[in-house]
């Protein structure tokens, strides 16, 4: 591997240690009982991952988010090329989505709640709401831009309208759908959090939320840690998945701007 | 377009046929829907007809009927500052069928509109456009067009793109690819089947785009500026290529382009465009034989005399066309 190649593969790695590092110094520095050091925090993550209670815990809201993450990528995405596609479902959807779209989605939870419980649904329900918007949006402006002579080139061999949907204004759109997705699956993260610090009954977040009340500080940053990094590995899955749909598309010539 | 749909099944072994024979060409006239690819001959892919099921009744297919007809054509636009844009004014053309017509005229006069009306893609402000009589309402696999955009898709190789149409009129996937490799070695493409359409230089592209429209064999080939992108040499090599497909199937094609050597070259007619609004200037019968080989017709003095011509009317018009 070049020395540039090693550069950038160990470039993530040092930004963490670093991390580390600062977090660490500035604890020891501060001397605060509610800002642990970084060895304290990182001491306390087996424990939460040896608990079985723990464990199942972030095992529902996994799941939770993965269902809501889902179900929004299924609804979102054929809305948002219907609307791209067509001027008519563009003019109906739109004000609806503007209403939406600054309301922050937790703020609707407590709404939610009193409908349908703090059970499950709710909380997948919020996922839901807080992943569907960038998708629908991306879908939207990547279907709006699909290149009018493609749908003709598609017409005339015969495809309908619906296939012309499904197999010409999907694929093309497809870059910008997963630049959707990619940012409704770090929404999904976040929405699961804070769901299930509204309603606290099971979760990641009932954990870290817990913690915080009864002043086990080790415990709420461990918890930061690990739903940090669930971030961050569910991110490079997702990134390797859309590299590889998209390869298709990725610029030839990659045209450094040499600040160095 | 509905007889292809029907043909589907008819997954008969292809038998070669000898194209330059007499009984290849009525063949061919009859079948105009048929071909599959199979064998090699002079470096072309021989085309046998698909032994289909339903033959159209030879009574209601006159051989030098019009196949495309134009009647009255306007086409005005909207143009974002909200001014009417007259692109095409009362156009009408008749294009028989199995005949070679080319149209010629300065860019902005309105060649890829008038294409895009036959094509079923945009429908005129007035007038109305008919293919066998009926009116076009929409595109269909009948009316193959290549795009001067080229228009391929991006998330599909060479040979995918070319495998597009075939395989949705439903050919099976084995016949489909051995078609469209010797559809993409024709086009001079061989070793780029996997190549994605980012990875071509622009004359490739174009000649995908043509490989791709010839694949699903549309009766009419309505081609906008196809070899613009292209050296002189695959040019010449394309033309060629293109005159021997057309010979051998005698499909209708409509050409646009800028080349008044090409245009002559190449077509039975060639109608003249001139500029805002865009018309008809005039229509010339190009009384050359076929097949044309293209050292020969250089040196005739009738095809230098045509071309001559044709750009004199070009001169002319343009000291007489100055916008007032
Ligand atoms: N969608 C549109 N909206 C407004 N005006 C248009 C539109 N499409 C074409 N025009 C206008 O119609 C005229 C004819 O355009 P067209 O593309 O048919 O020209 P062309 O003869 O194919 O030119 P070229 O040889 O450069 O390709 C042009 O003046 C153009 O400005
Ligand atoms: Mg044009």
């Amino acid at each position: 591997m070049s020395a540039a190649g090693m550069t950038k593969r160990a470039a993530p790695v040092l930004a963490c240690i670093g991390l580390l590092v600062v977090w660490q110094v500035a604890s020891l520095a501060l001397k605060n009982d509610s800002f642990p050091t970084a060895i304290g925090a990182m001491r306390a993550i087996p424990d939460i991952l040896g608990d079985r209670e723990s464990l199942i815990n972030i095992l529902a809201s996994l799941r939770r988010m993965a269902m809501g993450f889902g179900a929004a990528v299924l609804v979102s995405i054929p809305l948002g090329l219907l609307m791209g596609r067509s001027a008519a479902i563009a003019a109906f959807f739109n004000p609806l989505l503007m209403v939406i779209y600054p309301v922050p989605k937790a703020a609707l939870m407590p709404i939610i709640m009193l409908w349908l419980g703090v059970g499950d649904i709710t909380k997948t329900l919020v996922i839901f709401l807080g992943v569907s918007l960038p998708v629908i949006y991306h879908s939207f402006e990547g279907a709006k831009a699909v290149e009018e002579k493609m749908l003709w080139s598609g017409a005339a061999m015969g495809l309908s309208p619906v296939q012309r949907l499904v197999r010409i204004v999907l694929p093309a759109a497809l870059p910008e759908i997963l630049t959707g997705c990619r940012t409704g699956l770090v929404l999904a993260l976040i929405t699961m959090i804070t769901s299930e610090m509204i309603a606290r009954q099971s979760g990641a977040g009932n954990i870290l939320f817990n913690a915080l009340d009864m002043g086990q500080y080790e415990t709420v940053f461990a918890m930061i840690i690990i739903v940090g990094a669930m971030g961050i590995c569910l991110d490079a899955i997702f990134e390797k998945v859309r590299a590889r749909l998209v390869r298709w598309s990725e610029p030839q010539f990659d045209m450094p701007l040499s600040f160095s | 377009m509905k007889a292809r749909q029907n043909g589907r099944g008819s997954n008969d072994a292809p038998h070669g046929r000898e194209s330059d024979s007499l009984s290849g060409r009525l063949l061919a006239k009859l079948m105009p829907l048929n071909p599959r690819a199979s064998g090699t001959e002079g470096g072309m892919t021989v085309v046998s007809a698909r032994s289909s099921e339903w033959v159209r009744p030879v009574t209601q297919q006159d051989p030098a009927s019009a196949i495309i007809e134009i009647d009255r054509v306007s086409q005005v636009f909207k143009t974002s500052a909200r001014k009417n844009h007259v692109a095409l004014s009362d156009i009408s053309l008749t294009i028989e069928e199995g005949a070679f017509v080319s149209i010629l005229g300065p860019s902005g006069c309105g060649k890829s509109t008038l294409l895009y009306i036959v094509g079923g893609f945009v429908s005129p402000t007035s007038g109305a456009a008919k293919m066998k009589g009926q009116a076009i309402t929409g595109p269909g696999p009948d009316r193959g067009p290549v795009f001067q955009e080229f228009a391929l898709f991006p998330w599909k190789t060479v040979l995918g793109n070319v495998m597009y149409g075939p395989r949705q009129q439903g050919i099976r996937g084995t016949e489909a690819e051995a078609q469209s490799r010797a559809l993409i070695e024709m086009v001079g493409l061989k070793g780029y089947e996997n190549f994605y359409p980012k990875e071509l230089s622009g004359g490739m592209k174009q000649r995908v785009a043509l490989a791709r429209t010839l694949a699903y064999h549309p009766e009419v080939l309505l081609m906008d500026e196809p070899f613009g992108a292209l050296d002189a040499h695959t040019r010449t090599r394309l033309q060629n290529d293109l005159l021997n497909i057309w010979e051998r199937d005698r499909k209708t094609v409509l050409f646009v382009t800028h080349s008044v050597d090409e245009a002559v070259f190449l077509s039975d007619k060639v109608v003249m465009m001139s500029k805002s609004p865009g018309r008809i200037r005039q229509v010339i019968d190009i009384d050359l034989p076929r097949p044309r080989r293209r050292n020969e017709l250089l040196l005739d003095p009738r095809y230098q005399k045509y071309v001559v011509d044709i750009e004199r009317m070009f001169d002319e018009s343009d000291e007489a066309g100055a916008p007032a």
